[in-house]
């Protein structure tokens, strides 16, 4: 292993009586960097983060922290923030992560250095003396991430970090994890189904869907993977001759795939705008009129349609 | 000392609870008073019977002098007028009815006993004078007349029981008076009495005797209401899985001792403060006790220890119960026959399984709650001091100890470890 790598995962999988939530997991995680696991609502991200943490024992492979296994690295190393806000519902943000940093035996001085930090931070201070109940939605999420750095792990392992919050609190969530890995060095895990958040974040994806890694790498690389160009969206007037219209698509040049999206169809294509009234006659050959179109860039989402077929369940 | 930090806050976290506190306070309050109620008659030591007569007695007439005689009517009024010994308070409460109308009061517990002298009464009891007449002055016997009284009632009901243990020695009591009288008319003397050669007297544990059923069952009822705090224990431990602070404490540095010996502590006061309320409520509505405030000291402190032993208990429940409901079923499911094995409500047939300095340690004995019980009853029903409960209160924190031992093992083993 080679000294840059912090986290790896080998040939791990999870079974849960019948159902297999990891399949066969190997990745490596660079000391450093944001690390993303993108996939839809019970694609296996959780299970995976919650074995690489420590708390899920797998049912085979291997999970290595720093060389050593995860059950033998030291109390400390890896920080959490787990999806659902986990807070003690009668204590103030400032006794919560008063309370964690003891935990953790941080010096008491540097704890209330820390506290007060954090507080500042995630802008928290004004909140310092509330109890969790009379916080807000956002506020808890901040304080839910705060309690799982407070005692400054190497490691920080964010688990859908954004869920419900609203763009503003989003914002600074989002600065918050930059400044993690640019400022402090730490090594950022976090999963995510929103592909904005995977994109703007993370300096490695990993795809991830019905417990198997489909791809792992760059935001960009991923994109380039596809290849670049637009996605064309299109409704059709009549659903029932989508097959017809997507092999007359396919045969078009410099048209790299069309793929059915619910009641719509995707077209990713080379300089697509000034395909545009080729494709539109091409469809409407087969007696089909556009009722709606959109074109955009490539994103995530693409690259995951790409690799799966579908689009993101919820 | 992160137990210190766990204990910081557990104590916030249930005292700011203000809802769930006062739940936990008031508890021993409502149960003390109903226990009370029940058993204690709220402070009043004698209460008449309810007892229901059906008099069917039609009378008889006196041979020779020709007097109209009705005995049942006799017995009835008898009832009516006797007292408890040293008191002004009546045995019975009378009301003369129909058998249908005191089938009903047995029916709906207005009547603890039903009464019914039969028809022929009068006749068998002057048969019985007539017979002792001839027995003094012939040879001759007269016919033999009986009569059957009957105590009709709720065999499984405690007023029933009690009230026709009652009226069966009233009336043998008035079958004797009533020979003697006869014996003494004829002799024409006051004669000795029939009862004076063989004397038989209740007594009572020297300073017990104005004691109530409520007060011989204080101490049982203590140790229930501290077992149940088992239940609440295990409930909010649960609950700290369940919402996944538990998860968080796990990657920490924390061990399993540091949460439960942080937790024990503000349970413990908890704990006291149920015990003291516990008594506070009993003292003030007529409960008796020996010894003063001493034994009411040593009584709390006993009680202490009872509530860590089932705080522990908890802390074990808390190890294997996968949400709170599940919890508090099992904590339910677990202290209230433990509360029937320690004895709190009935005695139990001795099953002696070790001897310990000279006393027997039976299989109950294991259990710290027996224990508890024990130096409850002799400290508060007998007054006993320090010296006389030091013994079961070492059981009882030898005990405690292992239960908590077992707790932190337990749950470090189940809770604290990565899932499987």
């Amino acid at each position: 292993m080679t000294d840059d790598i912090i986290m790896e995962a080998r040939d791990v999988t999870r079974d849960f009586g019948d159902f297999r939530a990891v399949e066969n997991l190997n990745l490596k995680i660079k000391k450093g960097e944001v690390f993303g696991f993108l996939g839809p609502n019970g694609a296996g991200k959780t299970t995976t983060i919650n074995m690489m943490v420590g708390l899920l024992r797998p049912t085979s492979g291997q999970i290595f922290i720093g060389g050593e296994s995860v059950e033998k690295v030291e109390k400390g190393t890896i920080g959490i923030c787990p999806q659902e806000l986990v807070l003690w519902d009668f204590l103030t943000c400032k006794e919560s992560l008063m309370l964690m940093g003891d935990m953790y035996q941080v010096p008491k001085e540097e704890l209330k250095f820390r506290v007060q930090k954090l507080l500042d931070d995630l802008f928290l201070q004004d909140k310092a003396n509330t109890v969790v109940t009379q916080l807000s939605g956002g506020m808890k999420r901040r304080l839910n991430l705060a309690m799982a750095v407070v005692h400054q792990p190497d490691i920080v392992v964010l688990d859908e970090p954004s869920e419900g919050l609203d763009p503003q609190s989003r914002r600074v969530l989002w600065n918050y994890i930059r400044s993690l890995r640019d400022d402090e060095g730490k090594t950022v895990i976090l999963t995510t189904h929103l592909m904005d958040e995977a994109d703007r974040l993370s300096d490695r994806i990993a795809i991830i869907d019905h417990g198997k890694l489909l791809r792992l790498d760059t935001p960009t690389n991923l994109k380039k993977e596809i290849g670049e160009g637009d996605v064309v969206e299109m409704k059709l007037s009549n659903p029932d001759k989508k097959q017809e219209v997507i092999s007359i698509l396919e045969d078009m040049p410099d048209v790299h795939s069309v793929v059915e999206i619910e009641d719509a169809l995707n077209v990713r294509a080379l300089d697509a705008v000034s395909k545009l009234p080729q494709i539109i006659d091409r469809v409407e050959t087969t007696g089909v009129h556009v009722l709606d179109l959109s074109i955009r860039q490539n994103t995530l989402e693409d690259v995951f349609i790409d690799l799966t077929g579908t689009g993101l369940r919820e | 000392m992160k137990f210190i930090s766990i204990a910081k806050k557990d104590f916030k976290e249930l005292i700011r609870d203000r809802r769930g506190l006062v739940m936990i306070l008031l508890f021993p309050m409502f149960f003390m008073l109903v226990f009370g109620f029940a058993f204690g008659g709220m402070g009043q030591t004698n209460q008449p019977h309810m007892i229901s007569v059906v008099n069917y007695d039609t009378g008889a007439t006196i041979p020779g002098t020709g007097e109209q005689v009705n005995f049942g009517n006799n017995l009835t009024k008898i009832l009516e007028e006797s007292t408890y010994p040293d008191s002004d308070v009546h045995l019975f409460n009378i009301t003369q009815t129909t058998e249908s109308d005191a089938l009903q009061k047995l029916k709906t517990r207005d009547a603890d006993a039903e009464l019914i002298i039969p028809p022929n009464f009068s006749q068998s009891v002057v048969a019985l004078i007539t017979s002792t007449l001839n027995q003094q002055t012939t040879t001759t016997p007269s016919a033999n007349i009986t009569s059957t009284i009957i105590i009709r009632g709720d065999t499984g009901y405690t007023g029933f029981g009690v009230s026709q243990g009652i009226l069966t020695g009233v009336l043998e009591q008035y079958q004797d008076k009533l020979l003697n009288e006869i014996q003494k008319a004829l002799t024409g003397t006051p004669g000795v009495e029939t009862d004076s050669y063989l004397q038989t007297k209740v007594e009572s544990i020297p300073g017990t005797g104005s004691f109530t059923t409520f007060d011989f069952m204080a101490p049982g009822m203590i140790v229930f209401a501290i077992l149940l705090l088992t239940t609440t224990v295990a409930a909010g431990l649960t609950r700290e899985v369940e919402k996944g602070t538990l998860a968080r404490l796990k990657l920490s540095k924390m061990t399993s001792f540091d949460l439960l010996f942080g937790g024990l502590i503000p349970w413990s006061l908890i704990a006291a403060a149920q015990v003291i309320i516990l008594l506070t409520v009993a003292v003030l509505i007529g409960f008796h006790w020996q010894g003063g405030f001493y034994t009411l000291f040593l009584a709390i402190l006993v009680g202490i220890i009872g509530g860590v032993a089932s705080i522990s208990l908890g802390m074990i429940i808390a190890a294997f119960a996968r949400n709170d409901r599940q919890a508090a079923n099992l904590g339910t499911l677990i202290s209230v026959p433990t509360s029937f094995l320690v004895g709190a409500f009935f005695p139990l047939p001795q099953v002696v399984i070790a001897n310990f300095w000279g006393q027997p340690f039976q299989v109950y004995d294991l259990l710290p709650w027996t224990h508890i019980l024990n130096a409850l009853r002799s400290t508060l029903t007998f007054g006993g001091g320090w010296d006389t409960i030091a013994y079961q209160v070492g059981w009882a924190l030898l005990l405690t100890i292992v239960l908590f031992i077992i707790g932190v093992l337990l749950f470090s083993k189940n809770r604290l470890k990565a899932e499987n």
